[in-house]
């Protein structure tokens, strides 16, 4: 079996490992790194629960290949809490109640970062649209979306949004 | 779980090319040909990830020459990029609503248009902007019309030995416009149960060039072109769309399945038929 | 705190005869246990990873009803890294909770595609799966009982002979033919009742085969020592005692040998009640002498090879007054429910104690069969059957409406059941609030100011339904709780309620906080163990907040007594002299200057070089359960607690494209008292836009045994794009007596009318009568519109 050296950088720290090359990144994280807080679901991108970010894009890391990733960097559920503190998404989830079973939720978050990076002042349409790509069967997705808003309210509190 | 199959990260276009030609399985976003080993479907033991090949890589668009698309354009890329917004709204509507942020994010045009799915929501929308696809292999590259390049269900005009380089697409006119319209059970993350493109060139109130694209509706993504003659040269009134949307469904052959009845999806490709053109035309009437 | 009153609260509470005064409950709190949530940190049944641990893979059999002629599993034997493969011989033994008819591994025949066929352990899961295709096994297909209608013929048995199986007394399977259970209710005389009748309406309705879809698919790590017999399972399992004790059976080894260490659980909804992946990955353990095996399904196996909610068809006859008082109602109810029995006798007596809905019926009969098919297997699914009932009768009570030219909701409230009404089963309901839900869902849509039907400005179709229901919680069953002190005061509580995303380990410390007056922050939960927690019968049913919430009251009680014995040592008064006061003081009577507040007992000294403080509270309901004799099924009390709620919707159609768009859905819920309101929300909004995918989007398609969507784009769950959905709830508060402040379940009952209230909606918009779920854009494109309600 063909084995595939990279160094790859995740929520900020650097490993360098030797793998499979068939070995996606799904894997890799959970198995090689023991980084468990990323899901499967389904392993066929049909149900976000796997969302990490790579290079601040959101990917499903069961369609993605670890060989694919020398140098890159990777953000996982495991990297959002800094310094013993949630980020305010994090905080934002549990405060609104946007977690039940809380399966989905490594992938929601992920999903939210980047679409915080990208609209850090979403509206509600916005929210659906650049969520569409995670499942949840618990919580009828309007409690993820309301915790998404207040983070953005946290993260720029100056900002009035009238959406 | 993949398959076990090894893997080759060419950064030379003719390397892909051979490798290709050896029978490797090439692999741009992977959101086909991975999820299609996931399912144990395909068990390729040579896996070719072109990523690298520069010759692939890019897009720009020109206002008098149009569109110049690398096949590793991805959806994403489509979807945020505001020329296609503005000048390609068929391709915004389409790429847009391909699986999901993720997908999109992964997924390309040309992993879209080789692997030849029916459902393919960005072929439509290329179909009716007349894209032409740049093909490469040992013996050169040709370039051929993208509404002759699909031959039968999942079968391309391309050499085993060849790979899709580059998608060109011509600058839209002023007073054109375009749209998409994808149909499906539920609002995102699904697969089209029918897709209809159409493009409209306006000279005053007469439709001066006219393309409709189906999706789903065939084996092939096809073009409607009885419908297309039908339509040019007219003025667009609602009787003349009604009646497209009646041509339309001879030259579509929609299948019955568990999916749905062939009986509905001709009933939509009527209704569609009527709505895409509408779109169509009042964005050509705002350009 | 949690945040509350902004655009996310959806909450109305309206209190019938609650205060809303007290401290920690009634008051939303943040979920127990969300940080490991949050940060990845919590350890779902995937995550679990033992030393020396090999991995599982099971064949499956493509055939949905077959013979097994012959399996060879030689070459996967000799594979390097092979340590185990079970084939059916192995463990001949069938289990089953209601009737054991179901093998580890299929036996002689496999009776529906994707019963495990063999399976096999190895170092890695790649080496698992490659030893699986290598296994070669002959079939010999057999006919395919794909429907009910050739299950019904009984040409083709798929259990020859019943009368082989240990059945229990809660089954009733028939010989001879494909009806693995069967339910009869009778009340008064169904035929006089007609004759009394000035209308009869009569209607069929059919719910699709629905798949839970937890994110999480099933999955077991088992170590089994094969010389001692000890057996050890991690897995998130809903219900671990029940399938202990299944396990145990199966495994032929003493239950206390068998121990089960519950997973955080990544979503239930009543598919993770069977056991799936366990005894197969104990088979494999056993095998491979004892080393840990865990096996995972993949997505397309938990389609094909778990659980799923029966397919249903319901016919229904009322026969009603032209006033609108109903005189009788007949329901019968068909099962289409898979291959092997599982819980669906359950399913079966549940819905059918629900057929007839919350109405006063002096008449009625309910005759339910559960046919088995080749198909997966059906089971519980967040309501027990009773969603399904809902959708018929619901519909039913809108014909009728039709028919008498009435309100759909007047028609409703005027045959509601009320205190001191006489119920289906002969018992004078209590504590019912059926009325105040169905005014208060109406209420959210403003239903009085919409007509049945308009067009909006797009050119949809809109209407107006309403739906409402009533559900049993099983009955009797018992639960235990144990709840101790640490050393620092505060509390641990062990319970085997099972979290799965409902929130029972955040209302059981509100409660054990409420009761003891102290900080919520020094009650926890400790995980679930079946060697170290207290039996619970299982985490379904909505019962864990009533029943182990009622454990925690008693358990609390003996806390507070324990604690005033340790506080009149230090106090040096006499233990009677030491009362423990509404605000959490343990305080002398005589002399109140001598007290310590509960937050403050760890540093007062009292806990050091005493007893522990620990307590046990149990909660039965044998005693107040009068049994429903199988003959008519007729008790003064089938049921400690009834669950009521009501909901409406607004639906816009599009009547070109057959897309329907639910707008709106006002819901209102007895929950007897909201512990966590915004635990109650979670419920009822996550119900919602399940039954919307229940409703409009979801369906297993099978064909000839064949199961054509098994994936999760084919398998329409709604998506966050298909949520919009405006939402507006009412928590109606009427307070049950036995329950724990007044608690009433609310895990199931969200669900229950959603979906008849769409139809409902969808039937007045379109101004046709759907007789199916889902209700697809072809069915509407293609609907009969009816004529004037006479022809009804």
């Amino acid at each position: 079996m063909q084995q595939v050296t990279i160094q790859i950088t995740v929520n900020d720290e650097v490993y360098i490992r030797t793998v499979p090359a068939n070995t996606t990144l799904l894997q890799f994280l959970r198995e090689e790194l023991q980084l468990t807080g990323t899901k499967e679901g389904c392993d066929e991108g049909e149900c976000g629960a796997c969302t990490v970010l790579v290079e601040g894009h959101p990917m499903n890391s069961c369609l993605v290949l670890a060989a694919e990733l020398d140098g890159k960097h990777v953000l996982t559920v495991e990297g959002l809490a800094t310094d013993g503190r949630l980020h305010p998404l994090q905080e934002a989830f549990l405060e609104v109640g946007a977690v039940q079973c809380g399966y989905c939720t490594p992938g929601m978050l992920l999903s939210g970062i980047a679409l915080l990076n990208l609209y850090p002042h979403p509206t509600r349409e916005q929210i659906r649209k650049e969520m569409e790509g995670n499942i949840c069967r618990c919580t009828g997705y309007a409690r993820i979306a309301d915790a998404i808003m207040l983070a953005a309210e946290r993260l720029d509190p100056n900002h009035t949004n009238n959406a | 779980m993949l398959p076990k199959f090894e893997l080759y990260m060419p950064t030379d276009l003719s390397e892909a090319c051979r490798l290709k030609g050896e029978g490797a399985e090439v692999v741009a976003g992977g959101t086909d040909v991975f999820v299609n080993m996931h399912g144990g479907k395909d068990r390729s033991a040579r896996v070719v990830d072109v990523k690298n090949v520069p010759e692939l890589q890019g897009h720009t668009f020109d206002p008098v020459t149009g569109l110049d698309l690398g096949a590793l354009t991805t959806h994403r890329e489509i979807e945020l990029w505001d020329v296609i917004k503005q000048h390609y709204r068929a391709m915004f509507e389409g790429c847009s609503r391909v699986g999901s942020v993720q997908i999109r994010t992964r997924g390309t045009l040309g992993g879209n248009i080789c692997n030849g799915a029916p459902s393919a929501d960005s072929i439509g929308p290329m179909l009716v902007h007349d894209a032409r696809v740049v093909v490469a292999g040992p013996s050169g590259e040709r370039e051929v019309p993208l509404k002759d390049f699909y031959l039968a269900l999942k079968k391309l005009d391309m050499g085993p030995d060849e790979l899709l380089k580059r998608i060109r697409i011509p600058a839209p006119p002023a007073h054109s416009g375009s749209f998409y319209i994808k149909y499906t059970r539920r609002n995102a993350m699904d697969l089209a149960l029918l897709g209809m493109s159409a493009y409209v060139e306006l000279e005053g109130d007469v439709m001066k060039t006219v393309r409709i694209a189906l999706t789903t509706a065939a084996p092939t993504p096809i073009r409607a072109e009885k419908t297309e003659a039908l339509l040019t040269g007219k003025t667009a009134a609602p009787e003349l769309l009604a009646e497209a949307g009646k041509t339309v469904l001879q030259e579509s052959h929609p299948r019955s399945s568990w999916r749905s009845s062939a009986e509905f999806r001709l009933a939509l490709l009527e209704e569609l038929t009527v709505q895409a053109l509408e779109q169509a035309i009042a964005l050509a009437k705002e350009g | 705190m949690m945040q509350e009153g902004r655009d996310w609260d959806r909450l109305v509470v309206s209190r019938k005869d609650t205060t809303g005064e007290e401290a920690v409950i009634g008051h939303t709190q943040i979920r127990k246990g969300g940080i490991a949530k949050v940060t990845g940190t919590a350890q779902f049944g995937a995550d679990v990873d033992q030393p020396g641990q090999l991995y599982g893979a099971v064949l499956h059999s493509p055939y949905a009803h077959a013979r097994i002629l012959h399996v060879n599993t030689e070459k996967a034997q000799a594979l390097p890294g092979v340590r185990a493969v079970v084939v059916g011989s192995d463990f001949p033994t069938l289990y089953g909770s209601f009737i054991a008819d179901q093998p580890v591994v299929a036996q002689e025949k496999v009776r529906y595609q994707g019963e495990p066929v063999a399976a096999v352990a190895a170092d890695t899961e790649e080496l698992a799966h490659e030893a699986v295709r290598l296994i070669e096994v002959e079939y010999e297909p057999l006919p395919v009982v794909n429907d009910l209608e050739t299950s019904m013929k009984n040409e083709v048995l798929i259990h020859e002979d019943w009368s082989r199986y240990d059945c229990s007394s809660a089954c009733f399977p028939q010989q001879g033919t494909n009806i693995g259970d069967q339910y009869h209710l009778k009340k008064g005389d169904v035929e006089q009742g007609f004759a009394e009748a000035d209308e009869i309406v009569e209607s069929d309705f059919s719910c699709g085969m629905l798949q839970h879809t937890t994110i999480e698919t099933h999955t077991a790590t088992a170590k089994a020592d094969p010389v001692s017999g000890e057996i050890h399972i991690w897995s998130p399992s809903q219900s671990p005692f029940s399938i202990r004790g299944l396990l145990a059976k199966t495994f032929h080894v003493p239950l206390e040998k068998v121990r089960l260490t519950v997973t955080e659980i990544g979503g239930g909804f009543g598919g993770k009640y069977e056991a799936r992946c366990e005894p197969i990955a104990i088979a494999l353990s056993l095998k491979a002498k004892g080393r840990p095996v865990k096996l995972t399904y993949r997505r397309d196996e938990e389609f094909a090879a778990t659980v799923c909610r029966s397919p249903v068809h319901m016919h229904i006859k009322t026969g009603v007054k032209r006033d609108g008082t109903l005189t009788a109602q007949q329901v019968t109810i068909e099962w289409d429910a898979g291959a092997y029995v599982t819980t669906n006798p359950r399913v079966d007596y549940n819905a059918g104690f629900a057929a007839n809905g919350p109405y006063k019926l002096p008449n009625a009969q309910v005759d339910g069969y559960v046919y088995m098919t080749n198909k997966t297997l059906g089971t519980a699914y967040r309501g027990f059957g009773v969603t399904e009932v809902a959708t018929a009768h619901e519909r039913q009570m809108d014909l009728i409406a039709e028919r008498l030219g009435m309100d759909p909701l007047e028609l409703r409230l005027k045959n509601v059941l009320r205190n001191g009404d006489t119920g289906i089963t002969g018992e004078t309901m209590q504590t019912m609030a059926v009325a105040e839900c169905l005014e208060g869902a109406a209420a959210n849509v403003e239903w009085n100011a919409l007509p049945d039907r308009w067009v909006d400005e797009e050119g949809n179709l809109c209407g107006k339904g309403i739906a409402c229901f009533n559900k049993l919680t099983g009955t009797p069953s018992t639960t235990s709780v144990l709840v101790k002190m640490n050393e620092n005061g505060s509390l641990y509580i062990m319970s085997a309620s099972t979290e799965m995303g409902q929130g029972v380990t955040t209302t059981l410390p509100q409660i054990a906080a409420q009761a003891l007056g102290m900080d919520l922050e020094k009650i926890s939960v400790a995980p679930v163990d079946t060697a170290i927690t207290p039996y619970d019968k299982t985490t379904t049913s909505s019962r864990s907040t009533f029943h182990s919430g009622n454990a925690v009251l008693e358990a609390c009680a003996d806390i507070k007594n324990q604690l005033c014995r340790l506080a009149a040592l230090k106090f040096k008064v006499d233990a009677a002299e030491v009362e423990y006061t509404a605000e959490g003081y343990i305080q002398c009577r005589t002399d109140p200057d001598k007290r310590i507040h509960i937050n403050d007992v760890g540093k007062s000294g009292i806990l050091h070089e005493q007893a522990p403080v620990a307590a046990i509270g149990r909660y039965g309901t044998s005693d107040i359960f009068d049994p429903p004799p199988v003959d008519g099924r007729q008790s003064k009390r089938p049921t400690v607690m009834w669950m009521h709620g009501a909901q409406a919707a607004i639906v816009a159609v599009n009547p070109k494209t057959g897309r329907v768009q639910v707008k709106k859905v006002g819901a209102a819920h007895d929950v007897g008292k909201a512990i966590n309101p915004t635990g109650c929300l979670q419920q009822i909004e996550g119900s919602i836009i399940m039954g919307l995918g229940h409703a409009l989007m979801e369906e297993m398609i099978y064909e000839d045994g064949k199961l054509r969507n098994g994936n999760m784009v084919d398998y329409k769950v709604p998506t966050f794009m298909d949520s919009d959905v405006e939402m507006k709830i009412t928590l109606v508060e009427q307070a049950h007596p036995e329950g724990p402040y007044g608690v009433k379940g609310i895990g199931e009952p969200g669900l229950a009318p959603t979906a008849a209230a769409i139809v409902n909606a969808v039937c007045h918009a379109c101004n046709a009568d759907f007789t199916s779920i889902p209700i697809k854009p072809e069915h509407i494109l293609f609907r009969k519109e009816r004529g004037d309600a006479s022809q009804i």
